[in-house]
């Protein structure tokens, strides 16, 4: 990854939360496929599909939230641990084929 | 569009991991994760972000970037597949956005099919209408189809018991509204790299 690209996509992080807590709060935000999946479940007329993401909780960053921070810092930080996991996979991805060719 | 746990039953959800897998294996071997790992864990990344960006809409819902077709008109669309699934292992893994037993679905509807449909149609069309024209109309094909692709999945699942009549032009319908965003988006940027990096896109 270049040094152009990481500072661009860090940037556009760090301004994420505008667009996906402030502004998602603001207008009462919902996944498109939530949306449709409650137009399926009305269509039936009771519940058909459930989410379980509620229940099943393995991450302690799902939803892109970090526990003890608040939302749109969370947000962020979030970003960051996606871009540092891109980061690490390329260095690991780049170390086995430069091993394999060697 | 990320399929959560609970929409589909365990053979459905075995069956996407089945062809996911398959289609992993295959697409392997036509891609260049040996000899470019760094620009596609690159776009990956960029990707990524970019999914962080909503623009939410009022009545409730968001356009979002997805990127399918755009990575697919980059890189071609065995490249573009390990792009969207690195997306994917991350945002579900880490994030928990999409299920762990519909990965395989997710893979499906946003690996294979949103890549496929965006490369599909660019390619098509981009000698008649140019290459912004053909790639807006890639990046709209490529979210209806992979949203009719998740209705289809979701109709099949028996834990939905009507026909694929009802969850598939739901899907298809509520898609091809939000199609128009990844369009405009992906329009321009084929036309901003093919004037200041055209080497970028694939041939």
């Amino acid at each position: 990854m270049t040094r152009r690209l990481v500072l661009f996509l860090a940037a556009l992080v760090a301004i994420s939360p505008i667009f996906g807590v402030w502004l998602a709060e603001l207008l009462g935000y919902h996944e498109p496929l939530d949306i449709a999946v409650e137009l399926i479940n009305e269509a039936a007329g009771y519940t058909l599909l459930r989410d379980l993401s509620e229940e099943w909780r393995w991450s302690p960053f799902a939803d892109y939230k970090v526990p003890g921070l608040p939302d749109w810092v969370g947000y962020i930080v979030s970003g960051f641990i996606g871009l540092m996991t891109f980061f690490i996979l390329h260095v690991i991805i780049k170390r086995l084929y430069v091993k394999r060719a060697s | 569009m990320h399929i959560p746990d609970g929409y589909l039953d365990p053979l459905t959800a075995f069956m996407t991991w089945v062809v996911a897998i398959g289609y992993t294996y295959y697409a392997y071997k036509y891609s260049e994760l040996r000899t470019k790992p760094e620009l596609i864990l690159s776009l990956a990344a960029a990707v990524f972000v970019a999914q962080m960006l909503n623009w939410p809409l009022p009545g409730g819902t968001s356009l979002h970037f997805v990127g399918g077709a755009l990575v697919a008109i980059l890189t071609g669309p065995f490249n573009a597949y390990f792009i969207m699934l690195m997306v994917l292992l991350v945002q579900t893994l880490i994030f928990q956005d999409g299920g762990i037993t519909t990965l395989g679905a997710n893979a499906i509807a946003m690996g294979i099919v949103a890549p496929w449909a965006g490369y599909a149609a660019y390619k098509v069309l981009k000698t008649r209408i140019g290459i912004a024209g053909a790639a807006s109309v890639g990046g709209w094909i490529s979210v209806v189809t992979s949203g009719t692709a998740v209705g289809i999945l979701i109709g099949l699942s028996t834990w939905f018991p009507y026909s694929l009549g009802i969850s598939v032009p739901i899907m298809a319908i509520w898609h091809s509204i939000l199609g128009v965003g990844e369009g405009v988006i992906t329009g321009l940027a084929v036309l901003y790299i093919s004037r200041k990096a055209p080497h970028y896109i694939a041939t």
